[in-house]
């Protein structure tokens, strides 16, 4: 009992410190203040509606919403097919393949967004929203990779098998049967990269203009510069979207499927 | 399934990872290899040199490294230390509360990052546990879902077995789940190997002089001192390192494999 009770205090206290920052953010957003110091005796919701106010502000919002949907919707259609034929089918070089795809990930963003400088700026990309669109979904794409390879079981090759044994084309079969079956894990991929590039601070900062500026490349002068209660309201609002998000993507790709042991012991899995 | 459907699958993700990953990093070696700008402009075009990476021996440049590789290694291990406790309380939890409790570790990952982390100032003075501490916050969510997704992969039917032979509580985890976690554990490592190698807004934020690592100097090169050849020489061996981080882990465990049989 005390070691299930120690257990209980120790995680869930580390999780409330893992909380601690964000709290802070909340807690300082309602600040009267011009600084970043957290309010006591009087709160006030006056940066809110200064944030509401700003064009600058909520243009760089509004931006950052479309190229977080613009990118998740391209991510999810340029890696679910290599996610989905890489677990089904014998490519060479498979593990190249599955680096090669995990590799947005893995770069150091400060280089990725120093290199994407001059290759932005040579392709024309400069300070284009197309621009800022295009590196998110490059960098979205190992989320919706590891997703939907982590999906894809041989429950659903029995199924697309099943259906071409039925008569179905490959192209019937895939339309009828997997993106059905895989539609709420490819919802969920798309929102965890909504997530992720609403977020996306490092390559934002180094490829920002004026006319492309997302939240994050707004906020960062403001941060080293002038900090004010304006970048932890701008904060508490990715959170939002953000935190919705987070809780769909849990639902969806459902942590209640069980042990492996289920299917392990199920005869009907063998057949 | 024939070569077109392979090709068409797996073409557009290459593409994009082709155009907007891999040729920035080709880019960054070409610039590299340029003489700094004499008059306007980053750099001369037309000029190859490796004068950058002889600057690069500079101790001061020497010690950026140094530091960079020690906050590799100080973020991986701190990250993994958490994340591992973290892994097993969330597999202790009962589903729901497992829900909760995992929603509420991402959601540092979803509140922007950069107003938080310099909200921590306030707590944390500038300095080389900050600046760690800080990192080790950015990367800890990714630790936590590699090491959950491993513990909870497990065969309970293993525990069980192990608890009828006998074995204690302690000894089951010992024996059967810490040698089981292995594979997520080293995944966890390496992945915060590579991120702490990079760390940029941690020391950025909480880091005093003294925690300079390779990509905050490498930006500091470029947008303060508009020095791109040598920013991107840095960047070059920051590459280098986590590329090594790559490689070279997963050689050293085979390597270990071997010993053991």
């Amino acid at each position: 009992m005390i070691r299930k009770l120690s257990v209980f205090i120790v995680g869930w206290g580390v999780i409330c410190v893992l909380l601690a920052p964000v709290l802070h953010t909340i807690w300082v957003s309602f600040s009267p203040d011009s600084f970043l110091t957290p309010p006591t005796t009087v709160w006030s919701i006056k940066w809110y509606l200064a944030f509401l106010h700003d064009q600058r502000w909520l243009n760089a919002t509004l931006r950052s919403l479309m190229v977080a949907g613009m990118s998740a919707v391209l991510a999810v259609i340029a890696g679910t097919p290599a996610a989905w034929s890489l677990r089904k089918m014998s490519l060479p070089h498979q593990r190249l393949l599955s680096l090669l795809f995990l590799l947005p990930a893995l770069i150091p963003p400060a280089t990725l967004g120093f290199g994407l400088l001059p290759l932005v700026y040579f392709t024309g990309l400069w300070g284009t929203t197309l621009g800022m669109v295009l590196v998110h979904t490059a960098i979205g794409l190992p989320i919706v990779f590891l997703i939907v390879r982590s999906c894809v079981t041989d429950q659903l090759s029995e199924l697309e098998a099943a259906a071409a044994g039925l008569g179905a084309s490959q192209w019937a079969a895939c339309r009828r049967v997997t993106i059905p079956l895989l539609s709420p894990i490819l919802v969920a991929a798309g929102i965890a990269v909504f997530v992720l590039s609403l977020n996306e601070s490092l390559v934002s900062i180094f490829l920002a203009t004026p006319t492309n500026e997302t939240l994050p490349a707004v906020t960062w002068p403001q941060l080293r510069y002038s900090p004010n209660p304006m970048v932890a309201v701008a904060s508490c609002v990715t959170a939002v979207v953000g935190m919705s998000g987070v809780l769909l993507v849990l639902r969806l790709i459902g942590l209640q499927r069980g042990p492996r042991l289920k299917r392990i012991n199920s005869p009907l899995h063998r057949i | 399934m024939n070569r077109t459907t392979s090709f068409l699958s797996v073409g557009p993700s290459a593409a994009l990872v082709f155009g907007l990953v891999i040729s920035p990093l080709l880019l960054l070696l070409r610039v590299s290899l340029y003489e700094p700008a004499v008059g306007r402009g980053f750099y001369s075009p037309g000029t190859v040199t490796l004068a950058n990476y002889a600057t690069l021996a500079d101790s001061h440049i020497l010690s950026i490294a140094g530091f960079t590789l020690f906050c590799g290694l100080a973020v991986a291990t701190a990250s993994l230390a958490i994340a591992y406790l973290l892994g097993i309380f969330l597999c202790s939890l009962p589903a729901r509360q497992q829900l909760v409790a995992l929603g509420l570790i991402l959601v540092p990952k979803t509140a922007g990052l950069l107003a938080m982390l310099f909200g921590l100032q306030r707590w944390l003075p500038r300095g080389l546990l900050a600046a760690i501490i800080a990192e080790v916050y950015l990367v800890l969510p990714y630790s936590v879902l590699v090491i959950f997704i491993q513990i909870r992969s497990l065969n309970p039917i293993l525990g069980q077995a192990a608890r009828g032979l006998g074995a204690n509580r302690w000894q089951i985890f010992q024996r059967v789940t810490l040698p089981l976690s292995f594979p997520g554990m080293f995944l966890a490592f390496q992945l915060g190997l590579m991120w702490g190698l990079g760390a940029f807004l941690g020391p950025l934020f909480l880091g005093g002089p003294n925690e300079t690592t390779l990509a905050v100097e490498l930006h500091r090169q470029a947008f303060e001192y508009g020095r791109w050849p040598l920013a991107a020489a840095e960047a070059v061996v920051l590459l280098v390192l986590v590329g090594s981080a790559a490689l070279g882990l997963p050689a050293i465990a085979r390597l270990r494999k071997v010993a053991h049989l």
